[in-house]
């Protein structure tokens, strides 16, 4: 079995009274492209913000492993590159200079960053891109600039939220193939999806979460026969029977603001 | 050796994140505009510009000819100081049996295509003196051309009564002077200041550097501010920075550097923009200020607590809000805390001013600035605003740093 790189162990996170994950454990390993599948709120992308150590658990853990040896999740980020969904492109600079920006955070020589973004670039068919100012990039051109960017430093780990989100057809295929080839080579990449055929067509192994709750944890085939269903939709059907929550976490909007819009909601005899 | 190699990791950290925004701002024109050129041309255009404007416009009026209507007689004497003023003179009956002031008919002329610009009522009454007049002069203030026609005949009218005034005088043997100023300065009285130009020059800066200091530091941070943490919170540039291995305090201060950097260039350029405008203004012969060494040594350690105590409070609330426009509304107005005790400060008495005003945040620099800028060095007085000023920097830094901590800036705004 390969080693563990990433580990969460009963975590539980809450902003204020919302509880976005509850007791989620799951373990990811060096060398698997592993899938997060849930609908919208279900504790995707506050998972993969756990494990970057953008969020700090509740309660339970979450931990990181370099040589065996456990280590606060915080210090992963030297071997991890992040794809958040919102790509985070400064308009102002071109694409290379937005990757440069962040190789030279992780400590990456320019020329060892431009190397591999040229190499990454060429797959993505974007090379010719690169010294564009990022104002006015497709989606696609912005999602294939943040890839080109978590992929600079040469991370062990990559972490995507929803990369094909709102991508063409090329572009999303480009993606998948770019992530399945990653892992091909022995990386570690954890992608969250709502799409279960591509979720199936890319992930070794795909963690089912809804409601903030691990569902279920394991290659596409075991899900199906698990559930005894002919398609990993209707495994998807099986495993989250319940109806999805329709709150999501919000940020914490402030006390004089929440207390004056409850003031102006009654005064309006509106109710929240 | 891992100490030292460490500091310096966090150092080119700062310095990269600091160079990042800095090119972010010169590629934006706005942001130039704004930060720059703005600072720079104000107080040329405000003390040039604009004076240089209005002379334009005066002597644009001045060319008009406009036409006077005298009412009632008119002594030669007068009509001689009419004369080379552009007036075109005619003469009536004064038909007025009141008050001159009253308009009564005449007002309808004035305001009618009739073409006169003026009426002059003239009544002689009588007197001890050698002369004496009542007189009135009817215009239409909303009107541009009555009022600079009303402007050259009170001009003449005060003319002919100084004249008269003399007159008057010279028949009871008396001079202008015996009878007004009989107790009158000898000589120049600016020759009897010891303090040399250059004390001057220092003391007229000092009304105006610690103003312009505390005003354009607060604004000039204010944009840079928000656009550096709500705006990328905004934009979603802020969770893939988080999440790079560079923390959040060496985020934060390649942030705050550059802040400090556009609102300092800033403050210079509205210094230089000042001094050019006066320069300008004295006809080139502003003397250069008599500040020590010491004194720039002050000062400057004064505006960079200000800017770092500033640029900090201002990264806090920035970071706080929850959208560019929440930013914007809280810091707006908040330049008036900063601004407000700038303004009162520059009214206390700097002579056996009371210790604890150099306690009081802003004040205190305010003070300092002043002090420097006048040569006072007083050793108890230096150190409390340093000190008072340093407690206050570091402490707006932990706030800003706390702030820059949150869980919850990772949230994108959008």
């Amino acid at each position: 079995m390969n080693d563990v790189l990433l580990e969460v162990d009963s975590v539980t996170k809450s902003f204020g009274d919302i509880v976005a994950l509850s007791g989620v454990s799951a373990e990811f390993r060096a060398g698997e492209v592993v899938g997060l599948v849930g609908g919208n709120g279900a504790g995707k992308t506050t998972l993969l913000r756990l494990l970057c150590g953008l969020y700090r658990p509740t309660s339970g853990s979450a931990k990181g492993f370099i040589e065996g040896q456990s280590v606060d999740i915080y210090k992963m980020r030297d071997v991890v590159g992040v794809v958040p969904e919102a790509t985070g492109l400064y308009a102002r600079l071109t694409a290379w200079e937005n990757i440069q920006y962040h190789s030279r955070l992780n400590g990456i020589p320019d020329e060892v960053a431009w190397t591999r973004t040229e190499r990454f670039a060429k797959l993505l068919d974007f090379d010719s891109d690169l010294h564009r100012p990022t104002r006015g990039f497709s989606r696609g051109m912005r999602q294939k600039t943040a890839l080109l960017r978590a992929l600079s430093h040469g991370p062990k780990i990559l972490l995507l939220d929803e990369p094909t989100g709102g991508l063409d057809v090329t572009s999303a295929r480009m993606v998948r193939s770019l992530v399945r080839r990653l892992g091909d080579e022995g990386g570690t990449v954890i992608y969250s999806t709502h799409n279960l055929a591509e979720a199936q067509q890319v992930c070794d192994r795909i963690v089912i979460i809804h409601n903030g709750t691990v569902r279920a944890d394991g290659a596409p085939e075991d899900l199906m026969t698990e559930t005894n269903c002919e398609n990993l939709e209707e495994a998807y059907v099986a495993f989250t029977g319940d109806v999805a929550r329709t709150n999501s976490p919000v940020e914490d909007e402030g006390r004089i603001a929440r207390a004056w819009r409850r003031l102006l909601t009654k005064r309006g005899g509106s109710s929240e | 050796m891992v100490l030292l190699s460490d500091k310096k990791r966090h150092l080119s950290r700062v310095i990269i994140v600091a160079k990042k925004e800095l090119v972010d701002f010169v590629r934006d024109w706005r942001t130039v505009l704004a930060m720059i050129l703005v600072p720079l041309l104000i107080f040329p255009a405000i003390f040039i510009a604009l004076p240089l404007f209005l002379q334009g416009e005066a002597a644009e009026l001045s060319a008009y000819e406009l036409s006077v209507e005298v009412q009632g007689e008119l002594p030669e004497d007068l009509s001689a100081h009419l004369d080379g003023r552009g007036l075109v003179i005619t003469l009536s009956e004064l038909t007025v049996n009141g008050t001159l002031s009253e308009p009564g008919p005449d007002a309808d002329r004035l305001n009618s295509e009739e073409g006169v610009h003026a009426i002059l009522r003239l009544r002689q009454v009588d007197s001890n003196a050698s002369q004496s007049w009542y007189y009135a002069i009817l215009s239409d203030s909303t009107d541009e051309l009555s009022l600079e026609a009303k402007t050259r005949t009170l001009d003449a009218v005060l003319t002919w009564e100084s004249d008269v005034i003399n007159a008057t005088l010279a028949e009871n043997n008396l001079t202008r002077e015996e009878a007004f100023d009989p107790i009158h300065w000898d000589g120049d009285q600016g020759a009897a200041d010891v303090a040399s130009g250059g004390d001057l020059a220092a003391m007229s800066l000092a009304m105006f550097i610690p103003l312009v200091v505390a005003m354009w530091t607060t604004t000039a941070a204010i944009q840079p501010s928000i656009d550096l943490t709500a705006g990328e919170r905004e934009r979603g540039t802020m969770e893939a920075l988080l999440c790079t291995p560079t923390s959040r305090a060496d985020l934060l201060f390649g942030k705050w550097l550059a802040v400090a950097i556009v609102a300092c260039v800033s403050v210079l350029g509205q210094m230089v923009g000042l001094l050019f405008a006066v320069n300008f203004l004295t006809g080139g012969g502003l003397e250069a200020p008599s500040i020590s060494t010491t004194g720039i040594l002050l000062l400057l350690l004064s505006v960079i607590l200000f800017a770092i105590f500033v640029v900090a409070i201002e990264l806090a609330v920035a970071v706080r809000a929850h959208s560019v426009r929440e930013a914007g509304s809280i810091l707006g107005p908040m330049v008036l805390i900063f601004i407000g005790p700038t303004l009162f400060a520059q009214f206390v008495n700097l002579q056996g001013i009371e210790l604890w005003w150099f306690v009081l945040p802003i004040f205190n620099i305010t003070l300092a600035m002043r002090e420097a800028l006048m040569g006072i060095y007083d050793p108890v007085h230096i150190f409390m605003w340093v000190s008072t000023s340093l407690i206050y920097a570091i402490g707006a830094i932990w706030w800003a740093s706390r702030q820059f901590n949150r869980e919850d800036l990772v949230e994108s705004l959008s």
